[in-house]
């Protein structure tokens, strides 16, 4: 059967052609499709069926790459570069820009930026005098082109001013997930998995085309998955059971279910006792401070030898077992922080394992349906149905290899994984998948990518041994010597967050708030704030998109000069110096590698390659993004480093290796086409070890080069036996002791207002009542909790995902069929007790402010519970600004005590809701007449209805 | 003339589909690739997903169910369609021809699952057409009917292709199925039993929906995970669910026909009634032969101005003549005969009186009467209309309101004819017709009982209910009792002075409570048929979860 399809079946027509490109509008991608296109203009998208027998996902696209060619053609685009000319900046200025040419908006910026260069690079206060933010966790470097190479070429650049970062993505996940497993991301290993509790996690709404593809399969073949969350999700929807629970009280859930595994069901006769023994800490003996009791001589753990019935280092058991339980006296050191040490003699030691049970004894089921809303009895019901799937002993074969097969899993959502509680339900979900071995290997749960480890093309080749026999980790240093005494940058990931490392991804994972929170009023001790003297914002809101968005808002009105990458006119572009119109999706060029494991369930037996191509006429007057980066190197000075890290693989692949030379000439300015033409010999060449050296117009015609990739790569556990390297679980004793060191050397400056994240580095983390913390926060700003009685959710949306498309309106019509993408979700017996009808205009309202939308009252939701899907709350961005849409982001506070010790704030509040009075009404431009929900969407009713 | 192009022959395929409930996330890409696929303009949605729940909180479950053209084997919006524009092919597929349309909605009224859209207008999604909006806007699909065509396109190209099969080849199937990111839409001929959609209706448990209409739609959906949980049978839509308009399970009123239809069937009704009893009351002697013509006219141009609200009503004004292509099956094309046998009769008799041409007036417009019930019994996507009193209803009502008419006619004549004494036959006359008025009042009163108590058993749902409930009242006093009363008034009071002005009174209720029947059951009482889902996956939370499991399943 051809695949290579170019054809639409009778709708041929002269001149038309269709064109390979890929769609990235979320990190679940890249999926590849193809554009029909005729005479110039591109008029329909679909699937790259070439792909269908590569790709994880069917070689399919999901809704939102259909959106693509309104997304060119939408009348609202920036149509050439502009300028300010209010010099006034404010919600309520209009900006007045007014159109220049290219080379004077080049110009103007490269002065500035000559400027900022001739009086250093940072500022008086330290802080980098240039700032520049992405969105989309991630996915707009596959739009900018060589942007990154100019980037590189400056220096010193802050990066850390957030746009949601923190508070929309799994931080918490990311960071201790890259510590214990090389998981930047968590996924199931869904082809082979055969029970799933998801806590929160909204797969079929943020795993993309291969995640529901996969998931759909799995389900096909039997895969039981329990949905734990507030509201029924799309997610939940598919799942074979949902559990509604109490917000942010997951963490109870998780552990009683731990409690019910090791105490009730007694942890000798369920669990994988043997990977507990050989592939975990759980046999670490653990001293009185806390600290591992360590040999006094080569410093290494001890464990205690059954047989030998002594403490021997880890790697000294020659195959016998360990104790994992109950109390041996021993001799040995403690390491603590700042190099403080205890000598024991012979002192109580405990397994860490008996740490952990003693940690959960009094997490029952009773204790945490009393916290959670989840019955004992469910809670003890799916202990059991994990343990019946677990497969505890059973091994399959992957590539002729025999693997532990354990096909059971646990997942986590955002709310769930970000802030308060984020750090014990990311520990509890790695901890159940540790008690029946199915860490890491077929069936269980698997890591797909590192950003924080190097290097990041591979999770394996970042798997090196440390010395207690764990994966190496690159914490920021806390110790007195290298500690980093300056924030660095304005969100000071470096000095405050041990666990975000230092990649070229730890700005966007420290606390991205903090800057714009700290701009405002900044902390006692700390460098005085200073705006960046430019930002360069690409692809991204904050003014909509971040917590308490009014506010980040009014901050960014402050910033003295800001350039803005400018689709259409936005929320935060409205406080932009200069709009740069770059070309868009179906503009513009560039390579992306495709294939392996990437993100949350792009599990590929494929590597290799794909291209996004122009391919329609302009219209609008936009550039090339490497075109760019390129004029901005050549007019600032740089184009010599700038084509240097071109060369060193800024644009994705290493132009230069042992084995092929395809560098550019540093001195040269290079076309867009040759830049990229260069990264296409080299990424085939290294791809195919020589074998099909292709450049890119081969890429332009076919769109995808593609290699086998081994599945054994999907699992990391092999790699750790090979490289007798244990998981470091269940207990954390280097963050116990970074969070002492981090503790005196804020203390030593005398920083007292992050203590209460530095109490989160516990070796086992507590269970608090973390609701509490959002319910009591009300009277930290002086108001009563009672007055918000309703917790407020926001919820993922597949069609809209990064909200980037928000302004397109087939989206919004087809995301109409889906409830909640019109309103506010709530409960349809708690609204009826506060008089709401289906449809009517709502007030939401926290401490902060308030946001208003239409009523969507459902069943599948808690009473106390109301969801607002998406962050739409424009007021600039054409068409989105008249959708009438209610947002999270407008009622979420920007606060410190609502901030975990990784920096990050769980996208939640505590709201009051209420029915619309008269003078609401009238603010609300919607038309009242609009019929909510589902009926709106009504396609042939909108039809028939002029 | 058929409505089927051929009859199913050997080696003819039979294209359905299938829709795995269990698979389908509710993403929508199907829904935004056909629209990609067919260039549908804003609003219209061929292939749609509808987001369901079931149950109450603590105890839910929340379903996604793709919607569409069924491309029924046995399908209702064919024989109902006047022109020929919508035909059913050998291999099953349910086909428009834009250019043969005349937009006149009876199609999607027929149409049990809201598969069908008229857009009367040109609209772009932001305003103003985009370059790719002109490249493939479908001017002939203004103001017809449309809906999913299966790609029929893909489909004839695939046939031209030696061994490209739809349903697997990607480019031969249809943009749903080929787009969909679950493989919840399966696409494929039922008469290949090794055939994708053969073999999972073969291996699974399915329904189809609204299968209790006789439709065999060409859509089943699974609802089961196969072999590890079984479905389960869904609740009972009762009258509170069914009563809330934004449940998507619930029909809306439909919106294809309006006030201008209803016109045509009060005006054409009370005009073809009018015709009607006039005939036997000139006959008797009690219209004298100089005056038939005054009630011979009135009736045609009450006919023809409802017949002209119907034209104004129709998308394509220019095509309305099409409407007679369809005599085989079409009560619309049948109604439009009689209309043709009725004026030139009409017109014929006023210029040549005899008493042949009155009794083809009259026949012709008692045959429009009846094609008038006919064709909202025949729209079986309006529960309400398709109830089978429906016809009768209409027939009686629309003799009633010719009595009425007639004897207002009289009584006209009567007052107003100068005479001192009346002649007997037409006091007999005006006797007989309150007569008649009464025994009418009562057949209708009886009717309208009837159809109210039976409404739900018949499928009506609470909202038309509703609607028709609002009317009860009014019909009862207005419509039924008071015309009764009045009527007996005149007929024994015949010769009376006043007996006149009861008559008329009566006449008067009469026809306002057949405008009042008609207008509401056209304009208010219309709604959809709404979706079902008679079987469901067994998930949710509380007593809906799946059964607790405790192996490998």
């Amino acid at each position: 059967m051809s695949r290579s399809g170019t054809g639409n079946g009778a709708r041929k027509r002269a001149g038309e052609v269709w064109k390979p490109v890929y769609c990235y509008q979320c990190v679940a991608g890249p999926d590849l499709m193809k554009v029909q296109v005729e005479d110039g203009v591109a008029t329909r998208i679909r699937s790259n069926f070439d792909a269908s027998d590569d790709h994880p996902g069917g070689g399919r696209v999901c809704v939102k790459a259909y959106g693509l060619i309104q997304k060119t053609y939408n009348p609202h685009r920036v149509r050439q570069p502009m300028r300010r000319t209010n010099p006034r900046k404010g919600r309520g200025e209009d900006p007045g820009f007014v159109p220049v040419g290219w080379d004077e908006a080049l110009d103007a910026i490269a002065a500035r930026m000559l400027d900022i260069r001739s009086r250093g690079l940072v500022d008086e206060s330290g802080f980098p005098r240039l700032a520049v933010s992405f969105g989309g966790g991630g996915t707009p470097t596959q739009y900018m082109g060589t942007l990154p190479a100019f980037l590189s070429a400056w220096g010193p650049i802050d990066m850390g001013f957030g746009a949601g970062q923190g508070v929309k993505c799994y931080h918490s996940e990311h960071l201790y997930g890259e510590l214990w497993h090389r998981a930047f991301i968590v996924a199931p290993d869904t082809p082979r998995c055969r029970y799933v509790i998801s806590c929160g996690n909204n797969a079929e709404a943020s795993a993309g085309v291969a995640g529901v593809w996969r998931q759909a399969d799995a389900r096909a073949r039997g895969l039981k998955r329990v949905q734990v969350e507030p509201h029924l999700s799309v997610t939940g929807a598919v799942s074979a059971e949902w559990v509604p629970i109490r917000p942010k009280t997951d963490a109870a859930f998780l552990y009683a279910l731990l409690h019910r595994i090791v105490h009730e069901r007694g942890w000798r006769e369920v669990c994988d006792v043997a990977f507990l023994e050989d592939s975990t800490n759980a046999p670490y003996l653990v001293g009185p401070n806390g600290y591992y009791l360590r040999d006094p001589v080569s410093r290494k753990p001890l464990l205690w030898d059954v047989e030998a019935d002594r403490a021997v280092p880890f790697d000294e058991m020659d195959g016998r077992r360990p104790v994992l339980d109950g109390v041996r006296v021993a001799g040995g050191v403690e390491e603590g922080p700042d190099g403080e040490e205890w000598r024991h003699e012979a002192v109580e030691a405990r397994p860490a394992f008996q740490l952990f049970l003693d940690h959960v004894r009094e997490h029952t089921p009773e204790w945490a349906e009393a916290e959670s809303d989840v019955p004992a009895a469910t809670t003890r019901r799916i202990a059991d149905e994990y343990l019946a799937h677990a497969c505890v002993g059973e091994t399959i074969e992957i590539e002729g290899r025999e693997l532990p097969h354990r096909p059971v899993a646990v997942l986590l959502g955002k709310g769930v994984s970000n802030g308060w509680g984020g750090y014990p339900c990311c520990w509890a979900r790695t901890m159940l998948a540790v008690l029946v071995g199915a860490l890491e290997v077929p069936g269980g749960i698997l890591g797909t990518a590192v950003k924080l480890n190097r290097p990041a093309d591979s999770r394996h080749k970042s798997v090196r041994p440390m010395r207690d026999g764990f994966m190496d980790y690159p914490f920021n240093p806390t110790s007195r010597q290298e500690w980093s005494r300056h924030p660095g940058i304005r969100n000071a990931f470096r000095m405050m967050v041990p666990l975000a490392a230092n990649s070229p991804w730890s700005p966007a994972l420290g606390p991205a708030h903090l800057p714009w929170l700290f701009q405002k009023q900044a902390p006692e001790k700390w460098p005085r704030p200073t705006p960046p003297e430019m930002w360069i914002n690409y692809r991204t809101n904050p003014s909509v998109s971040s917590l308490d968005a009014r506010e980040v808002a009014e901050r960014v009105a402050e910033f003295p000069f800001i350039v803005s990458f400018a689709y259409t006119l936005d929320e935060t572009n409205w406080m932009a110096d200069y709009l740069i119109p770059d070309a868009t999706d179906l503009e513009s060029l560039q390579l992306m590698r495709i294939g392996s494991t990437k993100f949350i369930e792009q599990f590929w037996d494929r590597q290799g390659w794909a291209v996004r191509q122009p391919v329609v006429d302009p219209v609008v007057d936009a550039r090339d993004m490497t075109d760019i980066a390129t004029e901005l190197a050549r007019r600032t000075g740089l184009l010599e480093s700038y084509n240097q890290a071109i060369n060193r693989g800024a644009a994705g692949m290493r132009l230069r290796s042992d084995a092929f030379d395809y560098s550019l000439d540093d001195a040269q300015v290079h076309s867009p086409e040759a830049i990229w033409d260069a990264v296409a010999h080299a990424a085939s060449h290294d791809l195919t070890g020589g074998g099909q050296v292709v450049g890119i117009d081969w890429f332009r015609e076919h769109g995808f080069l593609l290699r086998p990739y081994s599945e054994m790569e999907w699992f990391l556990y092999p790699t750790l036996k090979e490289r007798r390297v244990r998981f470091e679980l269940p207990y954390q004793e280097r963050i116990k002791r970074h969070g002492a060191e981090l503790a005196h050397r804020l203390h030593e400056m005398g920083i007292e207002w992050w203590d209460r994240q530095l109490a989160e580095y516990e070796p086992l983390p507590s269970y608090e009542p973390f609701p509490d913390i959002w319910i009591d926060y009300a009277r930290e700003v002086g108001r009563d909790p009672d007055e918000f009685p309703f917790w407020a959710l926001t919820s993922r949306s597949m069609q809209y995902s990064w909200g980037a498309n928000v302004g397109i309106p087939l989206i919004n019509e087809v995301a109409g069929n889906v409830a909640g993408h019109r309103g506010v979700l709530m409960n349809r017996g708690a609204a009826r007790a506060l008089g709401i009808e289906d449809g009517e205009l709502v007030i939401i309202e926290s401490v902060v402010g308030e946001t208003q939308g239409r009523a969507v009252l459902r069943e599948g939701v808690r009473p106390d519970t109301v969801v607002m899907i998406g962050q739409f709350d424009h007021w600039v961005t054409p068409f989105a600004k008249d959708l009438g849409l209610a947002s999270l982001n407008s009622v979420t506070p920007m606060a410190l005590s609502l901030t975990d010790s990784t920096g990050s704030v769980a996208d939640l509040i505590r709201v009051q809701v209420r029915r619309a009075g008269a003078a609401d009404l009238r603010r609300h431009a919607v038309d009242p007449a609009a019929p909510a929900e589902i009926h709106a969407g009504d396609g042939r009713r909108a039809a028939e209805t002029p | 003339m058929s409505t089927t192009d051929s009859s199913p022959a050997q080696g003819t395929p039979r294209y359905g589909m299938v829709v795995d409930l269990n698979r389908c996330v509710g993403c929508q890409t199907c829904t935004i690739a056909c629209k990609h696929h067919n260039d549908t303009p804003p609003g219209v949605q061929w292939r749609r997903v509808l987001d369901v729940e079931q149950g109450e909180y603590p105890n839910v479950e929340r379903v996604f169910l793709v919607t569409g053209c069924q491309h029924c084997a046995n399908p209702p919006c064919v024989p109902v369609c006047p022109t020929g524009a919508t035909r059913q092919r050998a291999d099953g597929l349910v086909t428009m021809d834009y250019d043969t349309c005349i937009g006149c909605g009876y199609c999607a009224v027929a149409c049990p699952y809201q598969a069908r859209t008229i857009a009367h207008e040109r609209a772009w999604y932001f305003g103003t057409p985009s370059p790719q909006e002109e490249r493939v806007f479908h001017d002939e699909r203004v103001g017809v009917a449309t809906k999913c065509t299966f790609c029929v396109d893909k489909i004839d190209e695939a046939a031209q292709t030696p061994g490209v099969v739809p349903g697997l080849d990607l480019e031969a199937t249809p943009a749903c199925a080929a787009s969909c990111i679950a493989q919840a839409l399966h696409f494929g001929d039922f008469t290949d039993p090794h055939s994708n959609v053969s073999r999972l209706a073969g291996e699974n448990a399915h329904f189809q929906m609204h299968a209790e209409l006789g439709t065999d739609p060409q859509i089943l959906y699974l609802y089961e995970v196969p072999a590890t949980t079984p479905g389960r049978d869904a609740d009972e839509v009762d009258d509170i669910r069914g009563s809330n308009p934004n449940d998507p399970l619930v029909g809306n009123r439909q919106t294809f026909w309006d006030v201008r239809a209803a016109m045509n069937f009060i005006l054409g009704g009370m005009s073809s009634g009018l015709a009607v009893a006039a005939y036997p009351v000139w006959a008797l002697g009690g219209i004298p032969d100089a005056a038939l013509p005054w009630f011979l006219a009135a009736a045609a141009l009450g006919m023809g101005v409802g017949l002209l609200f119907v034209l104004a009503e129709i998308g394509r004004k220019a095509r309305f003549l099409y409407v007679l292509r369809r005599p085989q099956s079409s009560w619309m094309t049948r109604e439009t005969y009689a209309v043709a046998v009725f004026f030139p009769a009409v017109a014929a008799n006023l210029a040549w009186p005899s008493p042949a041409l009155h009794a083809v007036v009259a026949l012709a417009a008692m045959a429009f009467l009846f094609c008038q019930g006919r064709i909202l019994h025949a729209a079986k996507g309006i529960p309400a209309w398709r109830h089978r009193l429906v016809p009768w209803m209409v027939v009686a009502s629309g003799l009633y309101e010719g009595v009425a008419l007639a004897a207002l006619g009289l009584a006209a004549l009567s007052l107003t004819g100068g005479r001192d004494s009346p002649e007997p036959s037409h006091l007999f006359a005006l006797a007989g017709l309150a007569g008649a008025g009464v025994v009418l009042a009562g057949v209708n009163a009886a009717l309208f009982r009837a159809y109210r108590l039976g409404a739900a058993k018949a499928g009506v749902g609470p909202l038309s209910r509703r609607d028709i409930d609002a009317i009860a009242g009014g019909m009862r006093w207005i419509g039924h009792l008071a015309p009764a009363a009045l009527f007996a008034l005149a007929a024994t009071g015949a010769g009376v002075a006043g007996a006149p002005l009861a008559l008329v009174a009566g006449a008067a209720c009469a026809v306002a409570g057949g405008v009042l029947w008609k207008y509401t059951l056209v304009t208010r009482a219309c709604h959809e048929q709404g979706f079902a889902l008679p079987r469901l996956p067994q998930r949710g939370s509380g007593t809906r979860a799946a059964p607790a499991r405790f192996g490998l399943g």
